[in-house]
């Protein structure tokens, strides 16, 4: 397969939204939601980690492959927190 | 062009170059693969070493060899230097390197230059390992449990981290490069299922490599970092937890179990099915069972931690998650043996080391069940039970197949023969070594006697005289094929392309392989392990 | 294919799509490699914050949350040039590939320049541990924990956004050789999926580390 080319107008709407994206998160951070703003802090991580994979990186015009090995990688860090975590949360130790 | 043109075979790849800087610097897979022999080599004899002197110590009830912080250290090199100098790039590095590009088609890996830097980074990482060994060694015991050695412990830890820490770049790059060349380098018509039953093992290797050795540098930078800032990660004090320590250790170090032993599974699976005449019996069931052995080999970890003080729930989970691992091992074992049936079974050194890995694997993983199994997992818990199961599947699996897989591919690696009947009286020799050093370690296991001590109760006496015997059997067995794959290297008799009469295309080359290992790139058009095909074309000729 | 793109396989490729796709594959192993590198890091932090969250959501009081967003912004901006140093080199047009590369260059520096900047900030306050550290409050092990992963997440940051400096560096001198094509310039893609992955790093550093002790 030939290479992807993302045109720079593209690159600049990616580039805009990251910039709003850090101002929204930082400023959400500011209003106390309890575990909320965790949860809203690491959306936000997920969705601007996204916008830079799929565009920056031309994840998403990439071959097949490419997104296995995302997705491996993704799910393997998962692995290693959720297990662990599962010790942790079933010793009754965290409130 | 002036003269009489010659028609000459392009010269191989031993001698297309010379000098040591052409070893030094080459990017070919078979020479790096060969550097990687000699690497591995001069380590094992380090680490045998320390075995030995260990053996020597447990003679006797008392200690009287060595002082009992020796034999500490003693342990934890053997561990340290086994593990990662040895069984971790043993098969991969030597006849992976060899092999995979050659049995796939390819001219090369896919980053050469790497796969030399990987070498580089491998000593650079043994190097300073070996200074912390001659500084005065390490004491943690080869898993570096904190809060002894970020606390407590007055040895080399940083250093022997560091060492580790550096050679494991060598392997991540390994099992870059290897995924990379599986992928993309493949010859024409050589699809997924066509593949040798070899490169689907490196595969599910080489993903191990990638996703569990960062882990691991990670881990021993925190330990490197806890030990010298004087910070709390692990430190309970400073309200860390050395259990989780033990989760990322092992979330590593029990995958870093399949790396050592899926390439030796690979080894068995060529080795079988050339000494039978027959195809592997369930080729996609023994293709899958690789990459279900790499992946459920992930989710096992927590049963290195039953009395750590992990979670109940969580070791239940982690216990029955061990006995799913068990299944396509046991998918492998049942289609190597269906393979045997009915076959024309010959008895080379090589199938006589496959035979001895598919016995004593078999022992090595039903004993392995025992522990996964919560109750008497806490019996034999760090008891020499555990040291033999997993000899069982290191040395009795691991070195088996290696010296199998040696034995097999030497001829196209050297392109002599070794002396046969030698050969096989080392392969027994190994055999019988083996089982008389590890077998009577199960029963001291069972029987109450902890590991890592250098004194022990008299009553159990017999058995360690037994297993120190045994052990210098064993010795004996190493040595002789040392001595005679050297000596055939020089004497031995030219083997031709393809001594075994095997399918594969790294026997349609000459031996020893031309640089480029294919004058023109192969088309495939079969199976793999085609022996009824080859069957037919012997008849005709 | 074209003599010049011919020029530039290596020996062990057949064509020039498969060399790229090689090197495609071969980086996002290694990115992979990467995300489990830093993710025995982030794992242990979620253990420990779960664990000891007040304390931690004190450490992330200290945080400079206008050097931290400036420089967040300062990172991503950085991603943008590389982005469209990646196009121009797509493009073959070798002037503006290096103009891009000396922008991205020079805001990784700007990046860390700031980050030294916080890093003195925290030692004045006596905040690096195992150098004069200060503890405060309840449970004074765990706050010192918070700066404990902070210094080693953001710090291990720091020597990937060196080493994408340097990578960047050869680039910019190959390029100014003109040895970059609109046919061979994929050492110039590869360079940017590592730099962009630092970026997605400090994403997340920025969300756990200074996020959380705002509305405190």
């Amino acid at each position: 397969m030939t290479e992807p080319i993302v045109s720079v107008k593209t690159y600049a709407l990616i580039f805009t939204s990251l910039l709003a994206l850090t101002l929204t998160t930082t400023l959400l951070a500011y209003i106390d939601l309890g575990v909320f703003n965790m949860v809203i802090a690491i959306t936000i991580a997920v969705i601007k980690a996204t916008l830079i994979v799929s565009f920056f990186m031309h994840a998403l015009y990439e071959f097949k492959l490419v997104h296995v090995i995302i997705a491996g990688g993704i799910l393997w860090f998962l692995i290693l927190v959720f297990m662990t975590l599962g010790d942790f949360l079933s010793r009754g130790w965290v409130k | 062009m002036i003269g009489a043109v010659e028609v000459k075979s392009p010269r191989s790849y031993l001698d297309s170059r010379e000098g040591i800087l052409s070893w030094l610097l080459t990017t070919d897979h078979k020479r790096i693969g060969l550097l990687y022999v000699f690497s591995i080599t001069a380590y094992f004899l380090v680490g045998g070493f320390f075995a030995l002197l260990m053996r020597l110590e447990l003679l006797t009830p008392t200690t009287d060899l060595v002082s009992p912080e020796t034999y500490n250290k003693l342990f934890s090199m053997h561990g340290i230097i086994m593990v990662w100098f040895f069984l971790i790039p043993s098969i991969p590095t030597t006849l992976g390197n060899f092999l995979i590009p050659m049995m796939i088609g390819a001219k090369d890996v896919a980053f050469p230059k790497l796969n030399l830097l990987s070498w580089y980074l491998f000593n650079l990482g043994g190097l300073v390992t070996l200074y912390a060994l001659i500084r005065g060694g390490v004491d943690t015991g080869w898993t570096f449990y904190t809060p002894f050695s970020t606390s407590y412990s007055t040895t080399y830890v940083v250093a022997a981290a560091l060492g580790i820490f550096i050679a494991g770049f060598g392997s991540i790059i390994t099992g870059l490069n290897f995924i990379a060349t599986i992928h993309r380098m493949r010859a024409p018509g050589m699809t997924w299922f066509r593949l040798p039953i070899f490169i689907w093992s490196h595969y599910a290797t080489s993903l191990i490599f990638v996703l569990a050795t960062p882990i691991l540098a990670i881990t021993l930078l925190m330990i490197g970092f806890e030990r010298v800032l004087r910070v709390g990660i692990f430190d309970p004090a400073l309200g860390g937890d050395p259990v989780l320590f033990q989760h990322m250790f092992w979330f590593y170090s029990h995958p870093a179990v399949y790396i050592m032993v899926l390439p030796g599974m690979a080894v068995i699976s060529e080795l079988v099915p050339a000494f039978s005449r027959k195809p592997i019996f369930g080729y996609k069931a023994v293709a899958y069972s690789s990459l279900g052995i790499a992946a459920i080999g992930f989710l096992v970890w927590g049963h290195h931690m039953f009395v750590a003080g992990q979670s109940i729930y969580s070791a239940m989970v982690f216990s029955i998650l061990s006995y799913l691992v068990a299944v396509p091992s046991a998918i492998k074992v049942f289609n190597w043996t269906a393979t045997l049936y009915k076959g024309s079974v010959s008895w080379e050194t090589p199938m006589l080391y496959a035979i001895g890995f598919i016995g004593l694997f078999t022992i090595g993983g039903m004993t392995g069940l025992f522990l996964a199994a919560l109750g008497i997992d806490v019996h034999v818990t760090d008891t020499y039970f555990v040291i033999a199961h997993f000899h069982y599947i290191m040395v009795g699996g691991t070195v088996m197949a290696y010296l199998g897989g040696v034995h097999y591919w030497w001829p196209k690696i050297s392109g002599k023969m070794y002396p046969e009947a030698l050969a096989k009286l080392s392969a027994l020799t190994v055999f019988l070594g083996f089982n008389l050093t590890f077998f009577p370690q199960f029963i001291l296991g069972y029987l109450g006697m902890p590991r890592r001590y250098a004194a022990y109760p008299e009553e159990f006496q017999v058995l360690n005289v037994l297993s120190t015997a045994g052990a210098s059997i064993l010795g004996v067995g190493y040595i002789l094929p040392l001595i005679y794959l050297i000596w055939s290297w020089k004497y031995g008799k030219p083997a031709g392309p393809n001594p075994w009469r095997a399918t594969g295309l790294e026997w349609k080359t000459p031996s020893p392989p031309p640089q480029h290992n294919f004058e023109t790139t192969p088309v495939v058009n079969c199976d793999a392990y085609d022996y009824e095909a080859m069957k037919e074309e012997l008849e005709l000729v | 294919m074209s003599e010049s793109s011919s020029l530039a396989v290596r020996e062990q490729f057949a064509t020039a799509d498969q060399q790229r796709e090689t090197a495609t594959v071969g980086m996002w192993v290694f990115l992979v490699t990467e995300v489990m590198f830093f993710g025995g890091l982030f794992m242990s932090h979620i253990v420990y914050r779960l664990l000891h969250t007040a304390a931690f959501d004190r450490g992330s009081a200290d945080m400079n949350i206008l050097l931290g967003s400036i420089n967040t912004a300062v990172l991503i901006s950085s991603s943008f040039t590389m982005a469209l140093a990646v196009h121009a080199s797509q493009e073959g047009k070798w002037r503006r590939l290096a103009g891009f590369l000396f922008a991205t260059m020079l805001i990784g520096l700007a990046f860390l320049g700031i980050k030294f900047t916080e890093y003195y900030q925290h030692y004045q306050d006596h905040k690096v541990p195992g150098f004069w550290f200060e503890s405060s409050g309840a449970d004074p092990g765990a706050f010192q924990m918070f700066f404990v992963f902070y210094f080693a997440m953001t710090g291990l940051h720091a020597i990937h956004m060196m080493i994408g400096i340097g990578v960047l560096a050869v680039l910019l001198f190959r390029s100014g050789l003109e040895r970059f094509t609109s046919a061979y310039h994929n050492p110039v893609v590869i360079a940017g999926l590592y730099w962009h992955f630092v970026d997605i790093v400090w994403v997340f550093l920025f969300a756990i580390f200074y996020l959380p002790g705002l509305h405190l």
